[in-house]
């Protein structure tokens, strides 16, 4: 706990970061897809003489200039900004591994954003064989972008063993090609390059709704947008199930846990997350089939936008389970999601979790035990549960007397081999004398809930507890 | 390929007569304004029935009625694969289909599809509308969980008040002219008996409950629904009164076949997807098993659709303790399901005058009552 907290109530900072990734992931994949489509479909127009199309790949240029090159940067700082702050232990080991990763992302980046800007404005400004060859280089750039970022999040899934052979030990960096080409580089590659040639056709389909209705263009270009739709349905559960197959097995067992049953329904999650992805992706492919494929010339905006709203569920119900696969842990066998390293899982236990924490007025051992308790609940349970919101410990403790919480934390605390929350919650670290400030602390958010702030208020202000106070 | 898929769909059109039918389709059209968004909600509801009838076949391998009603539900949902997902998935598009119809009929009221000649098509969807309630009154007991069966108690013991109050009050009348009717004063306490199998809801409820749900009600439900798709079919959708005032040359339409039936299908589908989500994120719970020695929880309530007759009930029975709020309730209840049955006979001219627009207030006044009492009713539990 070398970092501040960052308590975000009722929604927790997860659900910050996902809320920017979601649209963050809509958008950049788009910046990738549509980067395909664009030279391509420039390409074709040429070839044919059509004029019209240009003039329709013209005006879908400043809607894809606007949307990657405004809110889809935008939105990647801000996923940057928040995981610092919700994850600093995550964000630090990444940096750490991955710094030369991303500083030629960073390269690529600024390559991509200058070549849209010159796409745009030299349309009609330069020979049409130097026009294609921008689409192209920005095409390039903008997969070099999916690639990194890809060997990084698939990282955090499976690490490989080559790099855990050294993680810890300061020698992390070299192993960084076995880290970044790690067991599901590939597969989850090819996933998201049909899930952005998905996003191309999706998008492209806004800019033909607004072609006058009826005209013969309208038609075509409806049709030619649906086919990037098609192809990528066509070839996504292939990648899929790849990336399935590369998943390790006690990740890919949490997609059984929800076949059965709904009990204890965090843990279903993922298995009800996936049904949603893959409902929304065969809905989206039937109803461009049957709103655009079938009737492309009286396509309308809002037919449009009821993809765009389908898409947004299977991009959410997508960036969750991949986020639920990786339980436990943050960085697979390295990490657990709530920044404890397993490697210290034995030291904290001996030594205690609060140790390392620079956030307690005067040290450990000069504040209140519902204190402590706060700070345990801070470093270890905030990453995933929020006191009265999302995954509530009001809601998911109530009716417990003292004895039934301090059961829990045992059960968490001991994390057997059969123990039910093993799938999915890392192990409860500290001392005994840590784990009974927890149990303390949690059950007075069950017992009498603004009783809590009381007590605090007597041992510790509130602000003395905030990062930004800390901060100061 | 091809030839193989020809040749199947002339044995086929030799025998059922396809090719009949697809021509009729292509020679229907659906009016195309900038209200033909209402014309989708009558086959989303008759999707979300498709899909009830679907995955109540399903749940009907497992379910036992009787005493064994709570134990079968729990297998399904927490031990069978996937049982949970057919669970949820039936309960939710049952309350989706609700919606829909509730969209659906507002929709039809609005555009004033009620007028001649489709008077029967409006009389036969609000059977089908009643039937719906009924089904989803019928199918929460079935699990005979705490919540279904407090819910069902009270959802029978409420409605028997007023009527044994009305049914005295007209025994008293007939008694002054000498005629004995006493009986009237429980006639709603014996209909409830009657319903439960008993003086409280039990076992049996659970059989009379399963055999509405599953044999009387659909039988039923399918003959009207029959008729009200062969209204549709032989009228074909309703022009809205602004429409209709454009001389013919000025109105579009676009074929029903293929052009309005891919639509439908597209729409079909983002009902789909929007139940799936439901369903899937927020699977429909199991709760304790019913105890009638048990007190009833605390704010317990009935489903969102009988919340609105719920809490004018309990407000009346609060301004007007005893008899009075009672039978007013029932009073008013009885008006405004007898006004709204009987509007196509009350505005039944396609010239905008008066009457149309008197229409209009009443339903807006109904809608508008419906939404705030439902609101109330649920703010008031809190």
């Amino acid at each position: 706990m070398n970092y501040p907290v960052w308590e975000v109530p009722h929604i927790g900072s997860g659900w910050v970061i996902g809320i920017i990734a979601i649209f963050h992931v809509m958008i950049s994949h788009f910046a990738v897809g549509g980067g395909f489509y664009l030279p391509l479909a420039e390409q074709k127009a040429l070839r044919e003489g059509r004029r019209d199309w240009l003039e329709v790949l013209r005006r879908h240029s400043k809607f894809f200039l606007i949307l990657t090159g405004v809110f889809g940067a935008v939105s990647g700082v801000g996923i940057w900004f928040s995981i610092g702050l919700a994850h600093p232990e995550a964000t630090s080991a990444l940096i750490h591994n991955f710094v030369f990763a991303w500083a030629t992302e960073w390269v690529f980046f600024l390559v991509e954003l200058t070549t849209i800007a010159v796409y745009y404005y030299s349309w009609n400004r330069i020979s049409d064989e130097l026009h294609l060859k921008v689409g192209w280089l920005y095409a390039v750039a903008s997969f070099f972008t999916l690639f990194i970022i890809n060997g990084i999040l698939t990282f955090m899934l499976t690490p490989g063993n080559s790099w855990l052979s050294v993680a810890g030990s300061g020698n992390e960096p070299t192993k960084f090609f076995q880290a970044f080409f790690n067991p599901t580089f590939l597969p989850s590659l090819f996933l998201r390059m049909a899930v952005c040639a998905a996003l191309a056709g999706v998008w492209a389909l806004v800019t033909a709704s607004r072609i006058d209705e009826g005209s013969p263009l309208k038609a075509e270009v409806v049709r030619w947008s649906s086919k990037w739709v098609f192809a990528a349905f066509v070839a996504i559960p292939f990648f899929f199930l790849w990336y399935l197959w590369q998943v390790p097995e006690s990740q890919r067992h949490l997609l059984q846990l929800g076949m059965a049953s709904i009990g204890q329904g965090i843990f279903t999650q993922l298995t009800r997350t996936v049904v949603v992805l893959v409902s929304s992706s065969v809905i989206i492919a039937g109803v461009v089939y049957f709103l655009g494929w079938r009737s492309p010339a009286t396509f309308k905006f809002s037919n449009s936008v009821i993809i765009i709203v389908l898409a947004l569920f299977a991009t959410a119900s997508g960036e969750y389970a991949r986020e639920m696969l990786r339980k436990p842990y943050v960085i697979g066998n390295y990490m657990y999601s709530n920044g404890v390293r397993i490697s210290r899982v034995k030291e904290y236990n001996e030594t205690g979790y609060l140790k390392d924490n620079k956030w307690l007025p005067g040290g450990s051992n000069s504040v209140s035990e519902l204190t402590k308790g706060q700070m345990m609940f801070r470093g270890q349970c905030m990453a995933c549960h929020t006191t009265d919101g999302y995954r509530s410990m009001k809601r998911l403790l109530a009716g417990r007397d003292k004895q039934g919480i301090m059961n829990i934390l045992k059960v968490l605390h001991e994390y057997k081999d059969d123990s039910p929350y093993r799938s999915y919650m890392p192990p409860l670290v500290g001392t005994e004398e840590e784990i009974k400030a927890l149990g303390e602390f949690l059950y007075t958010l069950v017992e009498k809930p603004t009783s809590v702030q009381t007590a605090e208020a007597a041992t510790v202000s509130p602000s003395a507890q905030s990062p930004q106070a800390a901060a100061k | 390929m091809k030839t193989i898929a020809k040749q199947i769909y002339s044995w086929c059109d030799e025998r059922i007569g396809i090719s009949e039918i697809v021509e009729l389709a292509k020679k229907k059209t659906v009016p195309e304004h900038k209200h033909t968004f209402w014309y989708y909600w009558g086959g989303i509801s008759l999707l979300f029935f498709i899909i009830q009838a679907f995955t109540g076949a399903l749940l009907l391998i497992y379910y036992r009625p009787g005493a064994e009603a709570y134990e079968s539900v729990r297998q399904i949902t927490y031990e069978i694969q996937f049982g949970w997902l057919i669970r949820s998935i039936h309960s939710w598009a049952a309350n989706l289909m609700l919606l829909a119809v509730f969209v659906h009929m507002f929709s039809v009221y609005f555009m004033k599809a009620y007028r001649r000649p489709r008077e029967i098509g409006w009389l036969s969807g609000l059977v089908l509308l009643s039937l719906s309630m009924i089904f989803g009154f019928s199918g929460y007991l079935l699990p005979m969980d705490e919540l279904a069966f407090f819910a069902t108690k009270v959802g029978l013991e409420i409605p028997a008040a007023p009527i044994d109050a009305l049914g005295g009050l007209i025994a008293g009348i007939v008694g002054a002219i000498g005629i004995k009717a006493q009986w009237l004063s429980s006639i709603g306490t014996s209909i409830a008996s009657l319903i439960r199998g008993g003086l409280e809801v039990n076992e049996y409820t659970v059989q009379r409950f399963f055999a509405l749900h599953v044999v009387v009600l659909p039988a039923v439900f399918l003959a009207v629904l029959g008729l009200h798709l062969y209204l549709i079919q032989k009228h074909g959708n309703a022009l809205p009164p602004a429409e209709e005032a454009k001389p013919p040359e000025l109105r579009k339409s676009v074929p029903f076949f293929p052009n309005f039936f891919m639509r439908d299908l597209a729409m079909w589908l983002v009902a789909l997807n929007v139940l799936i989500l439901l369903a899937a994120m927020f699977p429909w719970e199991l709760g304790q098993p019913a105890d009638p020695l048990k007190p009833a929880p605390a704010g317990i309530h009935p489903e969102w659709y009988f919340m609105s007759s719920f809490q004018v009930l309990k407000a009346l029975g609060k301004w007007f303790p005893g008899i009075t709020g009672e039978l007013l309730g029932i009073v008013i209840f009885t008006a405004g399901l007898v006004l709204w049955t009987l509007i196509p006979f009350y505005d039944n001219s396609s010239a905008s005058g008066k009457r149309a627009r008197r229409a209009t207030w009443f339903g807006l006044f109904t809608l508008g009552i419906l939404i705030v009492t439902t609101i109330w009713g649920y703010l008031a539990l809190k």
